[in-house]
């Protein structure tokens, strides 16, 4: 190699090296960047420049360092190393590790979203004297080592949608998927279909995708990452980071600052650290499978070998997938499994029957539904436990029992019976009336007998109807007011400057209108138990894993406290409650989400509750209501254990409306980010309460990810209704009878009352 | 014809408009420190979201609303000695020395040149629907209006009457009532410009905008 | 007197409101009164100058914004609330919100919880048919179901039918409407069913509610009303006689209001007159009691040609035409003044009488004046009064807040009511006379836009109709 070359190298592994330790002072870097000024000094001062040994041992001094250094990365160091142009990138995996590729829909910027890419790959194996092309669906986020218009492998949403829409080809063509999660974020902007709702519609379909997945994480930015990752098998490259939210985003939130000032590079450092999010912290937890090592200080293009590893892991990781759900499983699995570290001797067919396609549905089903357990603390005593279960399996067998084996039955009879009766009565009335016409023509009604009638009439018409109500009718229409009625003073309604509202004294606002400004409709927020006592009857409602109680998972610095405040304040144990209770005579389970416990976000035991409300609306064939009070989003300081709940319980929920049921969301104040990204945004009936705001990220964070402001009503419920995003909008006072009526009308074939 | 530049030498002699800030109803008045002679600014942002500079609040059944410069200018006269007073509704409060920007002067010649078509009657005026309905969505300028058409609702002591326009064949160039306010007879409702002289009056927009500096 | 010492905002305008003043001046009470930017030249303003002087008076922006009042109130340390008619007189929550704040006041008017039941229509009716107070043949709750409402239809137009009435007509109704909104006739069942799903539709999306009302429609009727006056702590009740207020514009705005109700013995009636006086005042006394009426308040009745008398509903408040029923009225022998009545009740005093200390004695005629083109749908006319001027008679007195000695120009945002004139005479004929008489004096000159010709005034129509008082 021609020295110049190498000494360019060289200088580009030093600027690389204080690229991804942030300019932080270390000895190693000190060395390096000494002995490289001595190298380089002394080419300058001999003729004809330095010897290649000179070299060559600055190169193994690089090479000492570089492991050295690796040794001492820290959370945030490796955030800045899946950042670095330099790293690997989509295309280099395309280029190195299949054997060939076609990229799908898209040329360079030619792309409806070119931080989206799709390909279809192929292995070439050798089987016998055969070659065998074996095919992959090839999904996931192009960083294009810094190409302006990758954004960065930020993907807008219908570069989601067109990731779902291949997932859906590959399931058809009976293809495995390898996704490789590229991205700092999803970019977040509603049109449609809009950040969230699409991120859920994927996860939605991901529940049950009859493929085999692997995923490859190397940047899991929270939603963005979820968009793709949902798979059988979760591989994670060793310098990769997966988290529920950037590092300075945490620390921008834990600093409490406003969008223009910054967080100092500590707390970011801390906040990285504290999150969890390397991939020893994430295999640790569960929420990975394998992790791939990479040469020191992170894989860059030039790491062929690291390609090679990543060929082998990959075909491991599908046979792997494919292999536990074969009928025929016991020879060739135990041979995948003895086959770690060198996958490519064994060979297998990616292609699934219908039957294994279930299987594997199944089983990638079950393995969320295990993960993060330990992030959440459950009061409910041992023998409790296991009555609960038990109980889960009579309340199945009695549904199946009541509902399908005699239910159904007794609707056969039943309609039977109504088409005789129908059929009688006009029998009857063939026969019946021709024959009274007579009879009245011939006996005329005595004066006595219509002027009796004519009395009953007129009591009807003027006598009081319904007694038993009593004369007076009016009264307070609310079971439940807000204590803030109890104020003395008056408040502008928000929309005075274009609707004119005038003040309005707090006691009425509060009490009578419920909240709703009369004038122009405007509604304030309101308590969420004006609606467990308004709308769900809570008095009367059985609630059910009240002892599941949120804690601090990572060891959050301070967190403890702050839970502990929630709690006390709230006097919850989490944000979510869930309940049975009677809706106009239906039975239904209830989620709701309480915007006061930690805004309302979502963690561990929140998707836990939530999950087991959605399986008990499915056993005992009731419809199942997600009430969200409002919801900031994912809780951040239960990292990743809050970040999988977006799969996990969209995978609840997708299993409850495949079993027919009928699942609704209602949204009220603020709904944000995750939750709405997954297990609440792909419900077939989202309706939000008015004046509330729905969407993926706040205006703050547009306007920081994006560089647009955007209109101070950009997430209005009014908004989300014209873009698609959800299916209607309900005034306050109107929940308990719309949700009623969506009771009887909406759903599957399912439900107990069908 | 139209003699725009005398038109702008009048306005250039008294670029002003005072703006006298009431009290838009009763309560107790708070001003927070500006002086005479401060400068204010009006609604900004891309969306008009953030509101002028802060005048003063008034606080009414314990709910203390600020009052908020609606223009940009010059603080004129400050009723500061009616600090921590009780005022009634319409009490001057605050004046503000305003420069006329562009689209005001605009708006001033333009009164000039386009034909007016004015109130019958004190009332409040509204647009018919369909008329209401079209200028929301595609703007001004997208009204034709003849002669006999049915345009607005006259509405006067809890009566609605139809008003035809009677004028020239036009379009709707200018609106100059809000929506609910009683306009007094005379006062011009709308400013309508002939087709034909569409490009006269687009030269006059045009001038105002090249010599006209305050925004 | 237990009174004293109060102050009253009095939170209208216009005559009704120097009516209360000059009864708070009465009575030795304090008051301070309220006028928005447009009615400052209103004849109210100028008189609560004069009564109470420059501190008397306080600029709103609305009669409408109750904020304004209540922050007048306390500016003024008022201590008592008067709400006139109309505005805020039948809002509860105005009346809760007087007695609730944390500077409590007295309401001038029933205590909130009767103005919430008795406001309400359908709860009147309930209440009225509860006791077997006659009410207009119907739903008495809002109908939701088509096979509920098809039944009533049906039913309605079969009592009819037994009534004698070949072309029976109903009316439905948005139950949560007024003033008119959502009302449609129906003339035959067949056209029933679309009726009520379009009224039903119009309710839901106007007043959230798809409550609807089926009723009667009575036709040829005659409006009467009692006047009911009684005690707080809702146990002591009289009445001060009826009101016939039958004569009204095409806008079924009242026009003239004649006391007695009837006149038996002098017009002839179809009907036992005189009964079914008795049977409107026995039945609104007995709601009051029911109901624990306990402040001034008028029972609205529509009598049929046949004499039977509905219920319409209750207004819970003073009202225009109270003057015409004082103007008959005698207790203990001396004149009263219902307005005094009401302030002097409220504010806690006890009745002092009892209804064998009422008297009636002769008949009282009401007009209203109004500047409006009688023969064009009343439209009323926005200009300027130059003139307005009549004369003296002891048996006339004429309420206005026209000021008789400088241009008024007419506001558009109030009700265009210019004045009152209440004539008295010994009996019907001698007061038909009288009034026509004050009318032929009466003087009201004006312009609109500066042209004279185009000021009309209601005066003609006036004299006309005093020919056919209490006629029916």
């Amino acid at each position: 190699m021609d020295t110049d070359r190498r000494i360019q190298d060289i200088k580009d592994r030093l600027a690389y090296i204080r690229d991804i330790f942030g300019g932080k002072e270390d000895d190693h870097i000190r060395l390096l960047t000494a002995k490289l000024g001595e190298v380089l000094d002394r080419d300058a001062a001999t003729p004809g420049g330095v010897q290649a040994e000179e070299l060559s041992r600055l190169e193994d001094l690089f090479a000492f360092s570089e492991r050295k250094l690796d040794t001492q990365l820290t959370p945030m160091d490796r955030v800045r190393i899946v950042r670095h142009p330099q790293r690997i990138c989509l295309k280099d995996i395309l280029e190195n590790v299949y054997d060939n590729y076609t990229e799908i829909g898209g040329r360079g910027e030619f792309n409806i979203d070119p931080s989206m890419l799709i390909a279809r790959a192929y292995f070439s194996r050798r089987v016998g004297e055969r070659i065998v092309n074996q095919m992959v669906m090839v999904i996931g986020q192009e960083k294009g080592h810094g190409e302006a218009y990758r954004n960065g492998g930020s993907v807008k949403p219908w570069g989601n949608a067109k990731a779902l829409h291949y997932m859906k080809v590959a399931e058809t063509e009976n293809i495995p998927i390898h996704t490789f999660v590229f991205t700092p974020g999803a970019y977040p902007v509603e049109d449609w279909p809009g950040a969230a709702q699409q991120i859920a519609r994927n996860l939605y379909e991901m529940a049950a995708l009859r493929a085999p997945v692997v995923a490859v994480f190397s940047e899991g930015g929270s939603g963005g990452a979820e968009a793709v990752g949902l798979a059988d098998r979760r591989i994670m490259l060793s310098h990769g980071y997966y988290s529920v939210i950037s590092p300075e985003g945490a620390a921008a939130i834990e600093g409490g600052l406003r969008t223009d000032s910054r967080a100092t590079p500590e707390l970011i450092e801390k906040c990285a650290r504290q999150l969890r999010i390397t991939a020893l912290d994430n295999l640790e937890n569960g929420y990975v499978d394998r992790v791939l090592q990479e040469p020191p200080l992170g894989a860059r293009p030039t790491h062929y070998d690291f390609f090679r590893d990543l060929r082998r892991e990959l075909i491991q990781a599908t046979n792997e997938a494919v292999s536990e759900v074969r009928s025929m499983k016991l020879f060739r699995a135990m041979a995948v499994r003895a086959s770690v570290g060198d996958a490519e001797v064994v060979f297998m067919r990616w292609n699934l029957s219908s039957s294994a396609s279930n299987r594997l549905v199944d089983l990638r089903q079950r393995k969320f539904r295990a993960m993060s357990r330990h992030a959440c603390l459950d009061g409910t005593g041992l023998i409790k436990r296991m009555a609960a279960s038990a109980r889960g399996t009579v309340w199945a067998a009695n549904s199946f029992l009541r509902y399908d084996l005699l239910g159904r039955q007794k609707k056969r009879l039943d309609a039977m019976l109504e088409d005789l009766g129908a059929e009688a009565h006009i029998v009857r009335r063939k026969l019946l009336m021709p024959l009274k016409r007579i009879m009245d023509s011939i006996l005329p009604v005595t004066n006595v007998e219509q002027q009796k009638k004519g009395d009953a009439v007129r009591d009807r018409l003027t006598r009081l109807s319904c007694p038993e109500d009593g004369a007076c009718l009016v009264g307070s229409e609310w079971a439940w007011i807000s204590p803030r009625s109890q104020e003395d003073r008056t408040v502008s309604c928000p929309q005075v400057r274009t609707h004119h509202c005038p003040d309005l004294w707090v006691p009425d606002l509060y009490g009578d209108f419920a909240g709703v400004c009369p004038s122009c409709g405007h509604h304030f927020p309101m308590e969420y138990p004006w609606y467990l006592h308004n709308v769900f009857d809570y008095d009367r409602s059985r609630e059910f894993n009240q002892r599941l109680e949120s804690m601090n998972p990572l060891g959050y610095e301070q967190f403890d406290a702050k839970l502990d405040q929630a709690k006390e304040r709230t006097g919850l144990k989490s944000a979510c409650i869930t309940f049975e209770t009677a809706i106009n005579g239906v039975e239904t389970v209830v989620a709701v989400l309480c915007a006061p416990f930690r805004g309302g976000s979502v963690g561990a035991a929140e998707g836990e509750k939530f999950i087991r409300a959605a399986e008990r609306a499915g056993r005992k064939r009731q419809p199942f209501i997600a009430y969200v009070h409002g919801t900031a989003g994912i809780r951040i300081q239960e990292g990743v254990n809050g970040v999988i709940q977006m799969p996990r319980c969209t995978i609840a929920v997708r299993r409850y409306i495949d079993g027919g049921g009928l699942y609704l969301v209602l949204y009220d104040t603020n709904s944000y980010a995750g939750p709405v990204a997954s297990f609440l945004g792909c419900s077939p009936y989202q309706f939000a309460v008015h004046s509330s705001n729905i969407g993926f990220a706040g205006p703050g964070v547009i306007a920081e990810t994006t560089g647009m402001a955007v209109a101070p009503d950009y997430h209005s419920a009014y908004h989300a209704l014209s873009r698609g995003h959800i299916h209607g909008i309900w005034d306050r006072r109107e929940v308990r009878k719309n949700l009623h009526q969506a009771l009887l009308t909406m759903g599957g074939r399912n439900l107990y009352y069908r | 014809m139209l003699n725009i530049k005398e038109l702008l030498d009048t306005v250039k002699a008294s670029p002003y408009r005072e703006i006298v800030i009431h009290a838009p109803h009763t309560g107790v008045v708070e001003f927070t420190g500006l002086k005479a002679g401060d400068r204010v600014h009006g609604r900004f942002g891309e969306y008009k979201e953030k509101p002028g500079t802060l005048l003063g609040h008034l606080t009414r059944e314990k709910n203390k609303k600020p009052i908020h410069a609606p223009e940009k200018g010059e603080v004129g006269m400050i009723r500061t000695e009616l600090e921590g007073k009780f005022v009634e509704a319409g009490e001057p409060l605050v004046t503000i020395k305003h420069f006329l920007t562009r689209q005001e002067v605009i708006e001033l010649v333009l009164q000039k040149a386009l034909y007016l078509f004015r109130a019958p009657e004190r009332a409040k005026y509204y647009f018919v629907p369909e008329v209401d309905q079209k200028l929301k969505v595609s703007g001004k300028r997208s009204v034709k209006v003849r002669e006999g058409m049915e345009l607005m609702i006259v509405s006067r002591m809890k009566r609605e009457t139809p008003l035809s326009y009677s004028g020239p064949e036009g379009i709707i160039y200018s609106v100059y009532f809000g929506r609910g306010d009683n306009v007094d007879e005379g006062e011009p409702l709308i400013g309508v410009c002939p087709e034909d002289q569409l490009s006269v009056i687009q030269d006059v927009v045009a001038r105002i905008q090249s010599e006209w500096e305050e925004e | 007197m237990s009174g004293t010492g109060h102050k009253v905002l009095i939170a209208n305008r216009g005559e009704i409101a120097m009516r209360v003043m000059r009864a708070c001046v009465g009575l030795g009470l304090d008051f301070v009164c309220v006028h928005t930017p447009e009615d400052v030249h209103s004849g109210h303003v100028r008189l609560a100058r004069e009564l109470g002087g420059e501190g008397a008076v306080y600029r709103i922006h609305s009669y409408l914004d109750a904020n304004e009042l209540f922050a007048v109130a306390d500016a003024a340390k008022a201590t008592a609330v008067h709400p006139g008619y109309g505005f805020f007189a039948e809002d509860f929550r105005f009346a809760r919100r007087v007695v609730r704040r944390d500077r409590p006041m007295e309401f001038i008017g029933p205590s909130w919880w009767v103005i919430r039941d008795l406001g309400d229509k359908i709860n009147t009716k309930r209440i009225a048919r509860s006791l077997d107070v006659p009410t207009v043949p119907g739903s008495d709750r809002p109908v939701y179901s088509e096979m509920e409402a098809d039944e009533i239809a049906a039913s309605l137009f079969e009592f009819q039918a037994t009534q004698g009435i070949i072309d029976g007509v109903i009316m439905v109704k948005a139950s949560a409407g007024g003033g008119g909104m959502g009302i449609e006739e129906v003339g035959s069942f067949d056209e029933f069913r679309s009726v009520f799903r379009r009224i039903r539709n119009y309710a839901k999306r106007n007043f959230g509610d798809e409550g609807v009302l089926i009723e009667q429609r009575i036709f040829d009727f005659n409006h009467l009303e009692v006047q009911v006056v009684s005690e707080r702590g809702g146990r002591n009740h009289v009445h001060f006689g009826t009101r016939n207020c039958s004569i009204q514009s095409t806008g079924k705005q009242k026009r003239v209001e004649v006391a007695p109700g009837f006149a038996p013995g002098v017009v002839p009636y179809t009907f036992d007159a005189a009964r079914t006086l008795a049977d409107i005042t026995d039945y609104s006394l007995a709601m009051a009691r029911e109901a624990g009426y306990d402040n001034v308040g008028t029972w609205e009745w529509i009598v049929t040609p046949r004499g039977e008398p509905f219920l319409m509903e209750v207004n819970t408040r003073i009202q225009v035409e109270n003057g015409v029923s004082a103007v008959i009225s005698r207790v203990k022998g001396q004149p009263v003044d219902i307005i005094t009545e009401q302030i002097r009740l409220a504010l806690g005093q006890s009745l002092g009488y009892s209804q064998e200390d009422i008297a009636f004695e002769g008949v009282g005629i009401e007009y209203r004046i109004v500047a409006e083109n009688t023969d064009n749908r009343f439209t009323p006319c926005a200009g300027t009064v130059t003139r307005l001027s009549w004369q003296e008679h002891d048996w006339l007195r004429v309420f206005t807040q026209v000021p008789p000695d400088a241009p008024y120009d007419i506001p558009m945002e109030y009700d265009p009511n210019l004045a009152l004139a209440i004539v008295w005479g010994t009996d019907l004929d001698e007061a038909k006379a009288r009034g026509l008489r004050f009318l032929d004096e009466l003087v009201l000159e004006g312009t609109v836009s500066g042209r004279e010709g185009a000021f009309y005034t209601n005066i003609r129509y006036l004299a006309g109709m005093t020919g056919e008082i209490l006629e029916f």
